[in-house]
């Protein structure tokens, strides 16, 4: 039993995901505050274990079957370094990989947990955790219990300090031994959306639109004006699983993050899933005639105006 | 003499056969139908109908140019019935055969002889129509495009052929002295002098050649009728006789089934009998706004499109036991597109000579699509919303009444006190920013009258009336006994409501389900204001033109409040062409404002419309109806007329006419 | 082959949210409820294997508010049984008892394969999918938005953001939790619903006795502050256009 504060650190392709590093950063804050460390375990790719300076330990499993998320292999060895670590607390996020482990984890080793967190506080010898329910319309309180919890985290919750100069961090494996014998679940092939003629990731300035727009047909006039703002089109989901507009463009939880310089957003209401592509963008400008649409608590600027009114006169005056 | 019966009874006997077997099995495809309740109740109101509409021809001379002659050929056909008894008389009795009693009158002969004339100019004329409004020529302009235009040809031919050859067989008669009329047959006496050089003998031989001829053409038309569309001259007045009275507009039909038809024999038999009744005239698929603006449904092709169908199916409907696949109409013989453009305005009902039902139909095949869940996403979602929150918008229930806020001055709840007036206002007139303005303009014009009005508040749902033409049965019962259930526990004299759909479904349609108190629209409650002195008004001297709603208009014949308000508030009304029950959709009924349109198809009804208007020269365009004001101000907009012409409603332009209202006591009730 | 949809209702978020008297539930008793939109999908997606492979399709719910409502939609739309599972007391039942209660009837009964949303507005306390499964001690994945059935085979796809998505192959039994189906899902029409609500067919049993609980505990629920707002932008199309515009060049795009 410690005061450990365990992150399960995410990646793909070579990179640690956004994620791990504000989980790092609160694993460091809680620890610390109570004398644990903040242990990072890392399934597969282990050479990543270099970026995750600030953690006081890594764990690493190094085994062929991890080479690619695979959630009965990831439980199986997570369990086990639950077991083996006892940490304090467990940090996991409301990824894909975080909703398949923590609610198993929960159950399996029989510890609670609080999903959909967005802050997470020390509060004397407790930990306090806050999570969204209701779509973000309620918050609730939860005091944590001992010896152990786990916390689903929102991305997006906690920032992440600067960590230029940290060295990297010890590594000690863990071994699974034959854990991952009869596995009931393999994964055949992992999908990489077509690079597409754009890659909105790392655009400057974005025009994104939603349901708001109506039909497809309506969105030739919004093209127009991306084109003549040197702009590529993107959308929030709905429009792509209509299929108006490749995956490329999709924004959200379920697609791509995006850091323009200027977002400006067309007939979106800002529901979460979309709010989480977009939580680097410097300056957000919503358009939406709903006055009471989420987005504006969260866009910088903001227009009731109708976008078929606003696009023509934004065309007249770019293009002049 | 044995020759002549010989010959006129085989031509006969075979034609009678022929046309007797054709009319008997089209007889037993009509009647392969479902069944039709209530089409012999009210038998004065039908048998007004067929003096008036039959022989009176009034909807067919709604359109003058070819109204006239048809109605003239029509009287022409009914006065030459004498010259068939006369013809066949002349073959099988003998050569001088004449009527009993009248056969030998001057004026009979006169009349046959001007009626012979008569036809022959309509067949010019018909064929002068023909030509220059031409389907080759004009394509989709022209309202018989996709009609079967060679078998029109053929039957202008024989009629032609049937008269030239009865005049031919009369001269010729005066000349062999069997004719039975005098002087006054002028064609007859006419022609008969051109023949008389010919001799005698020669005109005995063109008389019985000619009646022969006459005899023939007149069988042949009988059996080239009945397997033509030209069958409506003897099924119009059938179909005439059991339409919907006074017309089937406002209600919708009492639908035999919720689940609509699949296949051909799932319609009612009437509705199989719309089907052959058609003459292909082409004057719906004119009136059509989806046609008129290129969109995928003209009332003819769809109509002519089921009765291919029937006559498809004939061996299996006939046959049963035969083992034959079933066509699905939908998508097989009327695509799903088609249906789903109708906006049920109700222009095709309106224009139709022989009474057909088109939008009884169109519902009826709606209702299977909904039932098998063939309906577009967007659809889907605002049925959804409205079964869950009893609104298009998706807002809570709760939130209907919140445009009342900002009045200054509390609307009663009718639930909780006793009112004069319910005011049932309307999805779009409570929820949407633009129109609820208007609500509160109207709302203040009320209480300045001292008009005792309440709402239902959140006890108010969505009335229906285009829930149940988007084929949603079910739904559309269920807001009815939600709302029944509402007003039940208010306490009021009348209804009125802002929104003519609503209006349609509260006095059309609720009373079958028990509602029992008098429907208003707010145009005829700001009439009965204006006229009692209750608003004050200064004349404000404008140039109107005034949009009719279809819901309000056409289907009810409610067009003359909105226009006496209109001459009360001292604006001077500049009709558009298509006005009155005539007037021209905005394009958002039966559900269209939900749907998706495709805009490659080019402008909108909505968009037509407002170019009509603009050619008026007037300033303003007046609307009654909330869906109107938001599909006009945007036309106005998309078609660059924003300086040219301003959408306004009724309510507005009173209230820009008030002079300072006196505060009045609310009337006691 | 027999799939288990387990549905639950959630409040509808279109109304603005009241709290109990205690503060640690919302009040349930002017709320009206409406299907787990997750929920939905895995019934639609229930109802397509159902079409391509003929499996037999059994709706479970617990006995909440409107809970019949979308048991009846789930008969009408084509589902084979409806079951309720009844005594499960009043107010918010969270995941760790919801679980329990399933895995004991799903013991019992059986299936094949079980599918639910993927995540409901009230996962408080963790998501049923993974809950269930590790009762039942059965392999799950979670974001699936395709399933194929190969004999003892799942083949089901799983979205892993930023639009890649990995093809998995789960051994039956499974648990999946559901983010969107094939397609979207089915209308039902409200007479085909009214009709099976006439012809009852909703089987209520008795829930199985289950423990469970979430294990920490909940302080308070509390509506958050507006954090701000978006500075707004009033005038004409024109004049917004103009700010907009001068706001684009002013970061020199």
């Amino acid at each position: 039993m410690s005061n450990d504060v365990l992150v399960l650190a995410e990646h793909r392709d070579g990179a640690v995901s956004d994620i791990s590093f504000e989980l790092l950063a609160k694993a460091r804050e809680l620890a610390g505050g109570s004398g644990g460390r903040a242990v990072v375990l890392l399934l597969g790719a282990t050479e990543l274990a270099r970026e995750l300076g600030g953690a006081d330990l890594v764990r690493s499993v190094e085994h062929p079957l991890l080479d690619r998320y695979n959630p009965e292999a990831y439980e199986r060895v997570v369990r086990a370094a639950l077991e083996e670590i006892e940490p304090r607390l467990f940090l996991t996020s409301t990824t894909t990989v975080g909703l398949d482990l923590a609610g198993a984890l929960s159950v399996a080793s029989d510890t609670p947990l609080v999903s959909y967190v967005c802050r997470l506080e020390a509060a004397g010898d407790n930990v306090v955790a806050t999570a969204q329910i209701y779509g973000g319309k309620l918050l609730a309180e939860v005091e944590l219990p001992r010896p152990r919890a786990i916390c689903a985290v929102l991305a997006g919750s906690f920032p992440v300090p600067a960590m230029d100069g940290e060295q990297a961090p010890p590594v000690e494996p863990l071994e699974v031994g034959g854990l991952l014998d009869d596995l009931r679940t393999a994964v055949t092939s992992v999908i990489v959306p077509e690079a597409g003629d754009v890659d909105i990731t790392s655009a400057d300035l974005l025009v994104s639109v939603g349901r708001g727009i109506g039909n497809q047909g309506n969105l030739e006039v919004v093209e127009e004006l991306a084109e003549a703002l040197g702009a590529p089109l993107a959308a929030s989901r709905p429009l792509v699983d209509q299929g108006w507009l490749p995956k490329s463009r999709q924004v959200g939880k379920s697609g791509l993050k995006v850091k323009p310089r200027i977002y400006l957003m067309l007939g979106i209401s800002g529901a979460p899933e979309h709010l989480e592509g977009i939580r680097e963008a410097e300056l957000v400008i919503a358009c939406n005639t709903d006055a009471k649409a989420p987005i504006f608590e969260v866009a910088d600027y903001g227009t009731t105006v109708d976008l078929f009114d606003l696009v023509p006169e934004l065309l007249d005056r770019v293009k002049a | 003499m044995i020759v002549r019966i010989a010959i006129g009874g085989a031509v006969t006997a075979v034609a009678l056969a022929l046309a007797a077997r054709r009319l008997y099995r089209l007889g037993r495809l009509v009647r392969s139908g479902a069944p039709a309740p209530g089409r012999t109740s009210k038998a004065a109101r039908r048998l007004g109908a067929e003096i008036v509409e039959v022989l009176g021809q009034r909807k067919i001379l709604r359109r003058r140019q070819s109204g006239i002659p048809h109605a003239l050929v029509f009287w022409g056909f009914l006065v030459l019935l004498f010259t068939v008894v006369e013809a066949f008389g002349d073959v099988f009795a003998n050569r001088r055969f004449a009527i009993p009693l009248i056969g030998h009158a001057a004026a009979l002969g006169f009349v046959e002889d001007l009626f012979i004339l008569v036809v022959l100019g309509g067949v010019v004329a018909f064929t002068v129509i023909r030509t220059i409004d031409s389907p080759a020529r004009r394509e989709r302009r022209s309202r018989f495009y996709g009609s079967h235009t060679k078998a029109a040809w053929v039957v202008l031919a024989m009629i032609a052929v049937v008269m030239v050859s009865l005049l031919g067989y009369r001269a010729a008669q005066v000349n062999t002295g069997d004719f039975p009329y005098g002087d006054w047959a002028f064609a007859s006496h006419a022609l008969a002098s051109l023949l008389h050089p010919l001799g005698r003998g020669v005109n005995s031989v063109i008389e019985t050649t000619l009646l022969l001829v006459n005899v023939a053409a007149i069988m042949g038309f009988l059996v080239f009728v009945t397997y033509s569309k030209h069958l409506h001259i003897f099924l119009a007045p059938l179909n005439i006789a059991f339409s919907r009275r006074p017309r089937a507009l406002g209600a919708l039909d009492v639908p035999g089934s919720t689940v609509g038809a699949e296949h051909i024999e799932q319609l009612s038999w009437k509705q199989l009998l719309d089907l052959v009744t058609c003459t292909e005239c082409g004057r719906c698929q004119a009136a059509c706004p989806a046609w008129t603006t290129n969109r995928p449904l003209s009332p003819k092709l769809l109509v002519m499109d089921l009765r291919d169908e029937l006559f498809a199916a004939s061996g299996r409907l006939l046959s049963p036991g035969r083992d034959a696949p079933a066509t699905k109409l939908v998508p097989d013989v009327v695509r799903a597109e088609t249906v789903w453009s109708c906006t049920t305005c109700g222009s095709c009902v309106e224009q139709c000579p022989v009474d057909i039902e088109h939008i009884d139909t169109i519902v009826h095949l709606r209702r299977r699509l909904v039932d098998e869940g063939q309906i577009e996403p967007g659809v889907q979602e605002v049925l959804q919303r409205i079964a869950q929150q009893g609104n298009s918008f998706g807002k809570s229930d709760r939130m209907r009444a919140r445009w009342t806020r900002e009045l200054g001055f509390p609307v009663k709840d009718a639930r909780k006190e006793a009112v004069r007036y319910l005011w049932f206002v309307g999805d779009f007139a409570s929820f949407d920013e633009r129109l609820q303005e208007l609500s509160r303009g109207l709302a203040h014009l009320l209480h300045g009258a001292g008009v005792d009005f309440g709402l239902l508040y959140e006890g108010e749902r969505n009335a229906g009336n285009d829930v149940r033409r988007i084929g949603e049965e079910g739904l559309f019962e269920m807001l009815v006994e939600r709302n029944l259930a509402s007003l039940g526990e208010a306490s009021f004299e009348e209804i009125f409501t802002t929104d003519p759909h609503t209006f349609n479904t509260l006095r059309n349609e609720y009373p079958a389900y028990g509602l029992d108190k008098p429907v208003l629209h707010y145009s005829q409650l700001l009439q009965r204001l204006l006229a009692a002195g209750d608003l004050a008004v200064e004349p404000l001297g404008l140039a109107v033109t005034y949009h009719d709603p279809c819901y309000l208009g056409r289907h009810n014949r409610v067009t003359e409040p909105p226009r006496a308000v209109l001459r009360a508030l001292g604006c001077s009304l500049v009709e558009m062409p298509r006005h009155g029950t005539n007037t021209f959709c905005c394009g958002a009924g039966g559900g269209r404002i939900w749907m998706s349109d495709d805009p490659s198809l080019g402008e909108r009804p909505s968009e037509n419309r407002i170019r009509e208007a603009v050619a008026l020269g007037v300033d303003y365009f007046v609307v009654a109806c909330p869906k109107d004001y938001v599909m006009y101000s945007d036309a106005v907009k998309t078609t660059g007329n924003e300086d040219r012409l301003k959408v306004v409603d009724l309510v507005q332009l009173t209230e820009r006419a008030l002079r300072a209202p006196a505060l009045r006591e609310p009337e006691t009730v | 082959m027999r799939i288990a949809v387990l549905l639950k209702q959630v409040p509808d978020l279109v109304e603005d949210l009241e709290l109990a008297p205690d503060g640690t539930d919302v009040d349930r008793e002017f709320l009206s409820f409406v299907l787990n939109e997750y929920d939905d999908q895995a019934l639609e997606e229930a109802l397509c294997l159902k079409e391509s492979a003929g499996a037999e399709v059994v709706a479970v719910a617990l006995d909440e508010p409107e809970v019949d409502q979308c048991l009846y939609t789930a008969l009408a739309k084509g589902a084979d049984r409806a079951v309720k599972l009844g005594g499960v007391g009043e107010g918010w039942i969270d995941g760790h008892r919801r679980s329990a209660i399933f895995a004991a009837w799903l013991a019992e009964q059986g299936a094949d394969l079980v599918l639910t949303g993927v995540q409901a507005a009230d996962d408080l306390d963790g998501q049923l999918a993974p809950l269930l499964s590790a009762r039942l001690g059965l392999p799950h994945a979670s974001v699936v938005v395709h399933v194929d059935l190969n004999g003892a085979v799942a083949l089901v796809r799983q979205e892993l953001g930023g639009g890649a998505a990995a093809e998995v192959e789960v051994q039956l039994p499974a648990v999946l939790g559901i983010q969107a189906a094939r397609q979207a899902p089915r209308y039902a029409s409200i007479s085909r619903i009214r009709q099976v609500q006439q012809a009852g067919g909703i089987e209520e049993v008795a829930a199985p006795p289950a423990e469970g609980g979430p294990g920490y505990r909940l302080v308070r629920l509390y509506a958050p502050e507006a954090a701000g707002h978006a500075e707004m932008l009033t005038g004409s199309a024109g004049e917004v256009a103009e700010r907009i515009v001068e706001l684009i060049r002013g970061k020199g795009l």
